[in-house]
């Protein structure tokens, strides 16, 4: 009977109530007596504190797991691992003749942390993925960074510009530090996120299917002793109750928040990162089979047991075996801290020692990193019971799956209402000024600084690099043709209007924008960032996002692979995102897409490139200017007709994208997003190095067309594409064998600018160097150096 | 990791460097042997060596300074004996940044630190800055650049926060003048030489991109010639010839292998070797 219980049993709720919030726990009472039933007694402090990480939001998916599976289709034929691990796997090109190369993909959020404390916030974001790929045994070879922050013009404007510049930095800071490329990422600013920014991170790495690792005890635990060996900074309280801080509002000042951000160290990281490599290549030469995971959430406690029941085994640690920091810490906080840049790993006994060698002599970590290190915690038992002592004493002993099964809620849903109306057009509102406003707007405008802040050429394989494309390219494999290019997106003005559209039509522009580099896509991952569940309107909200997304990947599918989905192979549902006004974030879920191209040398920049080359729109624009960037710079409203998923038209004008690649005719692709056709056609003209100009003549579509600015700044997902002249006639028959609309935009000319005309009658005419200037800049006043710099608080 | 570097290029890995792996796939791309230099290996193992890289990255996380730490590990004795030893040793980025906290850059009083690399000096931004340059081949003096001529203009990648070569001694800036120890300037597409920013993206005095010692054998460079090794690195709208062949390889991927403007750092080494 293990020493140090909390008294639950037979109490009142009230007092039970009370003595959980004086422990600081998350957990409710009726939670509190579930533990009780399966502990079949009082639990330990211990044992309190690691259910009430567990069972948090953040680490259960209590409040999300069912919905997920509902809708998320996760299983296709290039799927090796979908969700379940710390990351996705799919295969994407042969290695040999009995392998494969394997993408592996995880996605994260680490919003509350990144608003209290920006850079070590969003720093400890990107630690915290690539840690998730490297446990699969693979190379981290990109991050992405889906951003949204708050209106830098209002209210809150100089905190939100603040909390920007600290995420930035904190993303720079790590990833440079660590030695992984950028690879993309987006930035809205809206008033929505001005109390709750959301940081999500990405992390992608390459790994041969043979050599994948598992976050479990091996089964030859079965045969031979396996012991655990915990590796990295030493531990310490930092971090403590991360997962219940990223599951409740973000209600406090955030003083006392702060201890529960982790702190992020990229220097040890990478010394980790060269250790683990050999140990791993090591083990792969000897024969040696090892589990290998890394601490999040719930740390040791977690880690351990988890790996442990996957494996069908059990785990007794002895927490006196722990590398501490210095400072005098509970058993609870042993257990449970969420400290960084530590791993664990499941090796035989007679391993053990090679492992140590590696880790603290070969790379010196107790030498290099005060306290650092590699040491045996625990061992790995057949009997399925899970038991930490410490000082002499048992601190936790339950049977090992109480621990891991976990809990569920159906939470109660309600529609929604929402009213939004349409703008009546001004008709004597002019395109040609109206457009300059719209190219300088935050949303819009040029990410240069930011993108310039990032390493995006660290290990050598970039192609096309964040602001080239529509989406980032690798060549992954040295000496192959093969390319990987990835993308993230997700507009949350759509989401505000429909949160079902708003779902699917992020998985449809995160797939779009890696067809516009010749990719087909073959993998998504999804955050789902949204209020407080236990909201019914908000957890309709999440639900039909859900919805939406599962959708999208069924229509669009795998092209190439009839009847197969797009599949989901890792994701994230980040809830609670609302400050202390109540006021919750605009549904927001944000999908990362990876493609294969199957030649990345086919792979272009947006960039317009050469005289004489035809200039053509695939697909039509509808009036949908919902949610526009035009609506809402110009009319100061969201308006209500957003964009409507049709995902056999989206699947025919990926695939005809994807095939003009195949066909070597592109020169320059750019879908339409955020700004409509005239944003499309600005950006790939400011680029053009030599400088292009081109006459778009709105006549080409017709008479019953629509007004010439809904025309212009409509957000109907097409694509605009830079083509050879002279092979009009092999284009509009591959546009009728696909069943995509395509309208002739016009010629490329040596003249820098852009003229709008209908006919005989001139709509607009801009000079491109105006243009540029304008788009180049309009970050400056966020991003730019500033005289006093701002701290966050 | 090798027992033996005889013959081979070693790049040390300091802890907290990451171009390590990028590094020696160059070196062997231009055809030579490589290996990675564990910062604790045996340092007698490095003087057999054929060559020396200090790659970039962070190396002891930038510690007091980037670069001072690595330069007082014990190693740097023996790579002292080995540059003095007219052996070639080449700073990538936190290698020049060593070289230069170690004294051997610009070496004109062995072991003396007569420069620094500062924090950048941009218009409109500050701190870490990612983009791609052009930098000029300058004289004919450095071991590393043999397969250069004078004049050529080079695009190749920068990703620092502190790479401006600065020194408040007059001077040192005219001895190396003297001895042709700048041997990379930063310069526009057309190689003209530009003070201001972007052209110049930190502010380095000279335009500064690489200086030498004035032997030649010791260079410090803070563009990234590893990242610039394949055609394929190379982004297809940057100005200048490169352009031409960059787009040519579009849709042909087989011209994507071929060899990248910063290779010839590497290739150096073989027309060193053999005269």
């Amino acid at each position: 009977m293990p020493k140090g219980t909390v008294s639950i049993k037979g109490k009142p709720d009230s007092e039970v109530k009370e003595s959980l919030s004086e422990y600081g726990f998350n957990i409710t009472v009726a939670e509190a007596r579930r533990v009780v039933e399966l502990v079949g007694r009082d639990p330990t402090l211990v044992e309190l504190t690691i259910f009430n990480t567990m069972w948090s939001e953040h680490c259960s998916y209590k409040s999300s797991s069912k919905v997920l599976s509902e809708f998320l289709p996760t299983k296709a034929s290039n799927v090796v691992m979908g969700p379940g691990e710390d990351a996705g796997v799919i295969r994407f090109a042969p290695a040999g003749k009995d392998d494969s190369y394997c993408l592996v993909i995880a996605h994260e959020s680490h919003n509350h942390p990144s608003q209290v404390l920006p850079v070590e916030g969003a720093a400890t974001g990107i630690g915290g993925i690539v840690r998730d790929v490297y446990c699969m045994g693979a190379d981290v070879v990109g991050v992405l960074d889906p951003l949204r922050f708050g209106d830098p013009n209002g209210e809150n404007g100089q905190e939100s510009i603040a909390i920007a510049r600290g995420v930035i930095d904190g993303i720079a800071q790590y990833g440079n530090a660590l030695g992984v490329p950028n690879l993309g990422g987006d930035i809205i600013f809206d008033g929505g996120y001005d109390e709750n920014c959301l940081v999500n991170v990405v992390a992608v790495g390459l790994v041969k299917e043979s050599r994948l690792i598992r976050s479990r005890v091996p089964i030859e635990a079965k045969k031979i002793p396996y012991k655990l060996i915990l590796v990295g900074k030493p531990t310490d309280d930092s971090g403590f109750g991360g997962a219940a801080f990223a599951s409740e509002d973000l209600a406090g000042e955030g003083e006392a928040d702060r201890g529960a951000v982790q702190v992020p160290d990229p220097f040890l990281k990478r010394v980790l990162t060269v250790a683990n490599r050999r140990v791993l290549d090591l083990a792969h030469e000897k024969g040696v089979k090892v589990g290998f995971k890394d601490l999040g959430a719930g740390g040791i406690a977690c880690v351990t047991s988890e790996m442990a029941d996957a494996g069908g085994f059990g785990a007794r640690l002895n927490l006196d075996q722990v590398n501490l920091a210095t400072g005098d810490y509970s058993p609870s906080v042993i257990s449970c801290s969420e400290t960084q840049e530590r791993y664990c790993l499941a090796v035989p006994e007679d391993f053990v020692d090679d492992v140590l060698a590696i880790y603290n002599e070969d790379y010196e970590l107790p030498h290099i990193y005060h306290g650092a290190g590699a040491f045996v915690i625990g061992d790995v038992i057949n009997e399925k019971s899970y038991r930490i002592e410490s000082e002499g004493e048992v601190v936790c002993e339950t049977p090992v799956k109480v621990i891991t099964t976990g809990i569920s809620y159906d939470r109660e849903k309600k529609t929604g209402k929402r009213i939004f109306n349409e703008p009546e057009l001004d008709p004597a509102r002019s395109i040609e000024e109206d457009f300059l406003k719209i190219i300088s707007s935050p949303n819009i405008a040029s990410k240069n600084y930011v993108f310039r802040h990032y390493d995006s050429e660290v290990q050598g394989r970039a192609v096309i690099r964040p602001g080239e494309a529509d989406a980032g390219v690798i060549a992954p494999i040295h000496g192959s043709k093969i390319g990987l290019a990835f993308s993230v997106d997700g507009n949350s003005y759509y989401g505000r209007v429909d949160p079902y559209q708003g779902g699917a039509l992020a998985v449809c522009e995160a797939a779009r924008n890696v067809a516009a580099v010749g990719a087909v896509p073959s993998t998504i991952t999804d955050c789902l960032n949204y209020g407080n569940p236990e909201y019914p309107e908000i957890f309709w909200e999440f639900y039909e996002g859900v919805r939406g997304i599962g959708d999208a990947c069924r229509g669009i599918g795998l092209i190439g692979k009839e009847g197969e989905p797009l599949p989901v192979v890792s994701g994230n549902v980040s809830f609670y995102n609302q400050g202390k006004s109540g006021k919750a974030i605009p549904p927001t879920p944000v999908i990362a897409c990876a493609g294969v191209v199957e030649d990345y040398s086919r792979s272009r920049s947006i960039f317009f490139k050469e005289e004489g080359s035809s200039v053509f729109l695939i697909g039509e624009p509808l009036d949908e200017l919902g949610g526009s960037e035009y609506y809402r710079q110009i009319y100061n409203t969201s308006g209500a007709n957003i964009p409507q998923a049709d995902f056999i038209r989206e699947r025919n004008q990926i695939k005809t994208v994807i095939d003009m690649h195949g066909l070597g005719w592109i020169r320059a692709c750019h879908d339409i997003s955020q700004g409509g056709l005239i944003t499309a056609l600005a950006e790939m003209a400011i680029g053009a190095n030599p400088a292009l100009g081109l006459t778009v003549d709105l006549d080409e579509f017709g008479r019953t067309a629509l007004e010439p600015e809904k025309l212009l700044f409509s957000e109907t997902g097409n694509f605009v594409v830079e083509l050879p002249g002279g092979i009009e006639r092999e284009v509009l028959a591959l546009c009728a064998r696909n069943r995509v609309k395509l309208f002739r935009l016009g010629q490329l000319v040596s003249r820098p600018k852009l003229n709008i005309t209908a006919g005989n009658e001139r709509l607009a005419t801009w000079d491109i160097a105006k243009l540029r200037d304008l788009y180049m800049n309009g970050c400056r006043g966020i991003f730019g150096k500033q005289e006093r710099r701002i701290s966050a608080r | 990791m090798q027992d033996s570097f005889s013959g081979k290029v070693a790049v040390i890995q300091f802890p907290g460097v990451n171009c390590e792996s990028e590094s020696v796939r160059a070196v062997r791309a231009a055809g030579l042997e490589s290996e990675i230099f564990r910062w604790n290996m045996p340092p007698q193992l490095l003087g057999e060596a054929l060559a020396v890289i200090l790659p970039g990255g962070f190396s002891y996380q930038d510690r007091i300074r980037a670069g001072v730490v690595a330069a007082k590990d014990t190693i740097m004795d023996k790579l002292s004996d080995f540059a003095r030893d007219g052996k070639p040793v080449l700073g990538i980025c936190n290698g020049a940044q060593v070289l230069v906290e170690a004294g051997f850059i610009p070496g004109l009083h062995w072991e003396k630190i007569d420069l620094a690399l500062a924090p950048n000096v941009m218009s409109d931004r500050e701190g870490y800055y990612c983009n791609w340059v052009h930098v000029r081949a300058e004289g004919n003096n450095c071991l590393w650049m043999n397969k250069y001529k004078e004049g050529d203009v080079i695009p190749l990648p920068i990703a620092h926060a502190e790479g401006r070569f600065v020194t408040k001694d007059e001077d040192i800036i005219n001895d190396m003048h003297k001895n042709n120890q700048i041997v990379l300037r930063y310069c526009t597409e057309v190689g003209d030489l530009d003070s201001s920013f972007p052209v110049n993206p930190n502010g380095s005095v000279e335009n500064a991109a690489g200086i030498c010692n004035p032997e030649g054998n010791v260079l410090a460079m803070m563009p990234h010639p590893e990242r610039a090794s394949w055609l394929r690195q190379v982004p297809e709208d940057i100005s200048g010839k490169w352009k031409t062949k960059r787009r040519n390889a579009c849709c042909r991927p087989e011209i994507m292998e071929d060899e990248g403007p910063g290779l010839a750092f590497f290739a150096s080494l073989i027309r060193e070797m053999t005269g």
